[in-house]
């Protein structure tokens, strides 16, 4: 067999292989929008039915018309939104203390940061809600949006000082000499110059909020303060004899549409594994 | 009387301002006192200037780190030593939730050995898959982005309750999608039914295996046993049996291998082009060349995956709680130390215990890592040789 031709075999087997993965992977998505489409009937039968026989839209109508859902979505996005802009603008700052600043006992805080990476965030709930109780934080919004004030999340601070520290250094070092402020360079100067990143940093912390259950599941449990994640998750209800799957499943559809926006907006910024320069050291 | 707690949204809005302000005084006051002590040391104007600024920029992430993580372990680890329940003033009883939890507690045990399970069966697999599909991307072919995006599309969506209901629905045993293909696929090969239950025995004995450790009641595994190998019928419990639990919990953590996947592309794309080249003109072959030159060049970023990977098994949450908690003689069999912990502390509000419990995960971190760190310089290569 000619060379020509067995390079050829093994880029078809490649193919072969990467497409199988790639259903694979997305089924469970085409799943759900499948089924959000069916009649009850459908969802529920003991044969396969890969796409329903007719598009029905009655799902997504009841899920719309249920106030506890269109709540939920007020609710997260309202968290979601407030949480990010607080923990985007207090990780930039602190990201330029340690990428662009020489203070003494840098080097040790950098060190404590890194440290809290090995600590995961669950281990601290149990004393965190009893001083939000204590300051009768439960039962609000508190406690899920005002810690991330504080530049929660060790390895975003990580990645966003990374970028910062590969800037050359000319740059601020002329417009101090202009005598611009510190919070000048680092608004006009630095920040436009990290956009990448910083919309990468963005995206993991949209996510992580968008799909926090824990969080909410302790402190807001009110029906009126509902996040998505929790209303989704009680509508399968196991006492039920059939479960009102196509309905299920369109909250879900309708639950996961920005995290696809999220993505085909920031996947060219965190596919090119920016999440990992500086893993080495 | 109206007040501004009866608006959550406007309740929150007004202490997102009350904080900023809080955290902007902060960053003053830190920077003002870095300031003061470097004058005082006798610093340079510049090096006052600096101390400043730095310290006005890290401010929120100190203040932070007092406030929500030195305070709460400092109180925890007091609490830890109490037998303190919400509502009830802490009394002090020394070591006793800690000797209940490492000899008494049957469900903490359970929880110890599912992350162990999920450390030595699912990490291993989930580190292949993410490898296997960073080699296949790395042959630079045409389409390589819009493949490279659909395995990483998971990890965004992979723990939102709404995908993981997705997933209920699928590995339902009866008519779940998964389960119907299995049914139909053993119908129609018998080398495939035959591998299926294999599959199936071997899934099960293991489990079994390790039920009867968190238990020390190993009736399951003689059930399995006293069956043999699995009848035609047979397909994965996934949902329904708590010698499947873990495998569910698995089959998600596999699918969500597609940050693992880029960390991996970027050490593949890091390996020299020469060396690759230099073996290929001494006649190496593909697979050798992966294994002899490649294969070492990855291992820190298998150290990486795996370190990282440890951590976040024992802090799955969002698959047990969607798939299993309503399902409780099971769900036990599923516990990951995460889990229990809420389980443990949030049902009666027992906060010494739980106390006691984010102590010994975050003491169970540290030797682990440390343990991985001590062997790392057994497999791990920094540099070729």
């Amino acid at each position: 067999m000619s060379k020509t031709l067995l390079r050829l075999l093994s880029r078809g087997a490649v193919y072969i292989l990467l497409t199988a993965a790639s259903i694979l992977m997305a089924f469970p998505l085409f799943w759900m929008i499948s089924t959000s489409f069916k009649t009850l009937r459908e969802a529920n039968a003991p044969r396969i039915i890969w796409i329903p026989s007719a598009v029905v839209i009655d799902a997504y109508r009841s899920v719309m018309a249920d106030p506890d859902f269109l709540r939920a979505y007020v609710n997260s996005a309202f968290y979601a939104a407030l949480a990010l802009a607080g923990t985007l603008l207090s990780i930039a700052a602190v990201a330029y203390a340690f990428g662009r600043l020489r203070w003494p006992g840098r080097d040790l805080v950098f060190a404590l940061m890194l440290s809290t990476l090995m600590i995961p965030a669950q281990a601290l709930i149990v004393p965190q809600y009893v001083f939000f109780n204590a300051i009768g934080w439960i039962g609000s919004f508190n406690p899920l949006i005002i810690p991330g004030f504080f530049a929660g999340g060790a390895a975003m601070i990580f990645l966003l000082r990374q970028a910062m520290a590969q800037i050359p250094r000319e740059l601020e070092e002329s417009a101090l000499i202009d005598g611009a402020s510190h919070l000048r360079i680092w608004w006009d100067v630095i920040l436009p110059l990290v956009k990448a990143p910083l919309a990468t940093v963005a995206t993991f912390l949209f996510v992580a909020y968008w799909n926090n259950l824990l969080g909410p599941l302790l402190y807001a449990q009110s029906t009126r303060l509902h996040t998505l994640p929790v209303y989704v998750a009680q509508l399968y209800n196991i006492n039920n004899t059939t479960q009102p799957w196509p309905s299920i499943m369109a909250a879900a559809v309708l639950t996961t549409v920005p995290l696809f926006v999220v993505f085909f907006l920031a996947q060219r910024f965190i596919l090119d594994s920016v999440v990992l320069s500086g893993l080495k050291g | 009387m109206a007040t501004v707690k009866d608006n959550p949204y406007l309740y929150t809005l007004v202490t997102s301002l009350a904080t900023v302000i809080f955290i902007a005084a902060s960053c003053a006051a830190l920077g003002w006192l870095a300031k003061t002590i470097v004058r005082r040391a006798g610093g340079s104007q510049r090096r006052q200037e600096e101390a400043q600024a730095g310290y006005f920029f890290a401010a929120p992430w100190i203040v932070g780190f007092l406030i929500f993580v030195v305070a709460p372990m400092l109180a925890s680890l007091y609490w830890s030593l109490t037998n303190y329940r919400l509502g009830d003033p802490p009394q002090w009883v020394g070591l006793q939730n800690y000797a209940r939890l490492l000899f008494e507690d049957r469900e903490f045990r359970g929880s110890l050995v599912n992350t162990l399970f999920l450390t030595l069966v699912g990490l291993p697999l989930q580190i292949g898959v993410a490898l296997l599909l960073a080699v296949l991307l790395n042959q630079k072919l045409r389409g390589e982005r819009s493949f490279r995006a659909t395995f990483y599309l998971p990890v965004l969506l992979g723990f939102n309750a709404a995908v993981l209901l997705c997933w209920r629905l699928m590995l339902n045993a009866s008519n779940g999608i998964i389960d119907q293909v299995i049914r139909s696929l053993s119908r129609a090969f018998p080398a495939f039914s035959y591998l299926n239950r294999g599959l199936i025995y071997v899934v099960e004995v293991v489990n079994g295996f390790f039920l009867g450790l968190t238990n020390g009641n190993y009736t399951l595994l003689e059930k399995v046993l006293a069956t043999g190998f699995p009848p035609e019928n047979r397909v994965p419990m996934w949902i329904q049996n708590p010698l499947w639990s873990k495998m569910a919990v698995i089959l998600l953590m596999v699918w969500i291998c597609g940050s693992m996947m880029l960390i991996f592309l970027a050490g593949l794309q890091a390996v020299p082009k020469e060396l690759i080249e230099a073996a290929e003109v001494d006649g190496a072959s593909g697979w050798k060349r992966f294994w002899r030159i490649t294969f070492p060049l990855l291992t820190p970023y298998v150290f990486y995956n795996l370190v990282i990977g440890m951590i976040a098994a024992l802090q799955i949450f969002e698959p047990v709680y969607v798939l299993y908690r309503d399902n409780q003689p099971l769900a036990p069999s599923a516990y990951s130390m995460v889990y229990y912990l809420y389980q443990a502390t949030f049902r009666f509000n027992t906060i010494g215990y739980g106390s006691a419990i984010s102590w010994l995960v975050l003491v169970i971190i540290a030797v682990a890592s440390f343990f991985q760190f001590r062997l790392q310089s057994r497999w791990v290569e920094y540099e070729i040789h």
